[in-house]
């Protein structure tokens, strides 16, 4: 995170109204979130990224009809308009494209279970099937129709080593908390828990944070 | 006859050299098709190992015969892995180009007739993709765009860095023709340089035809 986005955090642009300044405080904490945690997130629900679509069009159109002025004064506002809209749009791309990333990676995992493919938002779903689809018949016809039958699965898990690849839930994450809890975490050779502040910054295994991050006692960094 | 897993182990070298490569080098048609054999030669092994027992195996029984089968077994799996790894290096490869943006089927084409330092391009003679792999990269481009459509005001494709300027100094390095903008048309010849609008030009950056300065 650098200075802008601290900066934009607590000063943004004049006239946004709350709701629209509440959506950009929780796209940009669900990038960050998104980017750091080492699996999949929950897409979010509430209808965030439909407001956020709609405020992205709005202000597109006022710069379309800012664009004939000539007036200096309009000119400094449609740079700072522009400027503005750039980086929501980074912002929803890098989030769109990190949760893409980690889709492409697991892609079989995130297929296995009702529980795991409701974090995938609908366009998610269509894509990544579609994805491993397509990757399926590549395979199948680039050599594994060749393959006796039996051999021709992707999921096997005979020898008790599953083929599909899951994400590593044991890396680490800094997260910080919201309220004051108890933060246990496993460590290599013993295990700590600690009686932590608000505003503290630990670091922890994922699975450790992740109850935590879930009951809103804490978030990622 | 080679060792059992020789040859899955050269692609999976290959594999790993496709990794660090700018390009991607030619499709190993050859070694695929000789390690897809091999899995071929170790069931049909298998099989006729099994046969007199009629599906009354006991492995206590015949120790020998029960490892061979394990090893036969290990090594087909072990086949397939490195085959599943090769391919999807190459697809993976593939799709970061389709995201980028560039045309891979064009870069592949263009390869027989003299490579021009498009990144992508090899010295090969002839297509670095199998004939499957072409297909799969036409796939994977009308899927990313199926999925790229829904989000018309957000070009995912773009820059992955966050915008710092809104306007930035280029170079042109091709002649791009003339593009539009939103205060006029710009033509784009070579070694002239502009002040344009980044949104506009980064396309072009990514190709190749102009390039950001400062």
């Amino acid at each position: 995170m650098d200075i802008d986005d601290i900066l934009r955090d607590v000063d943004p642009v004049i006239h946004t109204i709350p709701r629209e300044k509440r959506d950009l405080q929780d796209l940009t904490r669900a990038w960050v979130a998104e980017r750091s945690a080492p699996e999949l997130l929950h897409w979010p629900s509430d209808g965030l990224f439909e407001r956020i679509n709609n405020s992205i069009r709005r202000q597109i159109e006022k710069v379309e009809e800012m664009t004939g002025d000539m007036d200096p004064k309009t000119n400094f506002a449609l740079i700072v308009i522009q400027t503005e809209l750039e980086r929501f749009k980074y912002l929803v791309r890098s989030y769109l494209r990190a949760r893409i990333a980690k889709i492409d990676r697991h892609t079989l995992h995130y297929l296995s279970s009702d529980e795991l493919r409701s974090r995938l938002s609908e366009m998610e779903l269509a894509y990544a099937t579609r994805h491993q689809a397509l990757l399926h018949n590549h395979y199948l016809s680039s050599f594994l129709s060749s393959f006796p039958p039996g051999l021709q699965n992707l999921n096997d898990t005979a020898g008790n080593i599953s083929m599909i690849d899951t994400p590593d839930l044991e890396s680490a994450v800094f997260i910080r908390l919201l309220r004051d809890t108890l933060v246990e975490g496993r460590g290599v050779d013993s295990d700590g828990r600690l009686e932590m502040e608000e505003s503290d910054i630990v670091i922890l295994r994922w699975a450790d944070a992740k109850p935590l991050v879930q009951l809103g006692n804490a978030e990622l960094v | 006859m080679p060792m059992y897993g020789d040859l899955g182990n050269k692609l999976v070298q290959h594999a790993k050299r496709t990794q660090i490569l700018p390009h991607l080098p030619p499709y190993q048609t050859e070694l695929v098709r000789t390690v897809t054999r091999e899995v071929r030669d170790l069931h049909r092994d298998v099989d006729s190992l099994l046969e007199p027992f009629q599906g009354s195996f006991d492995p206590a029984a015949d120790p020998a015969s029960a490892c061979t089968l394990l090893v036969n077994h290990l090594s087909m799996r072990r086949n397939k892995r490195c085959l599943l790894a090769y391919h999807r290096t190459r697809t993976e490869k593939l799709e970061v180009l389709v995201w980028n943006g560039s045309d891979v089927l064009d870069l592949s084409a263009q390869q027989a007739g003299g490579a021009n330092g498009v990144p992508g391009a090899n010295d090969g003679g002839t297509s670095s993709l199998s004939p499957q792999e072409e297909d799969y990269v036409r796939q994977y481009g009308d899927l990313l765009a199926a999925y790229k459509g829904q989000w018309t005001d957000v070009d995912l494709t773009g820059s992955l860095e966050p915008a710092r300027d809104l306007f930035i100094d280029v170079r042109v390095l091709k002649d791009a023709g003339e593009i539009q903008t939103e205060y006029g048309a710009i033509n784009l010849t070579k070694n002239s340089q502009f002040y344009v609008r980044q949104g506009d030009v980064e396309r072009l950056i990514a190709q190749g035809y102009l390039q950001k300065l400062g």
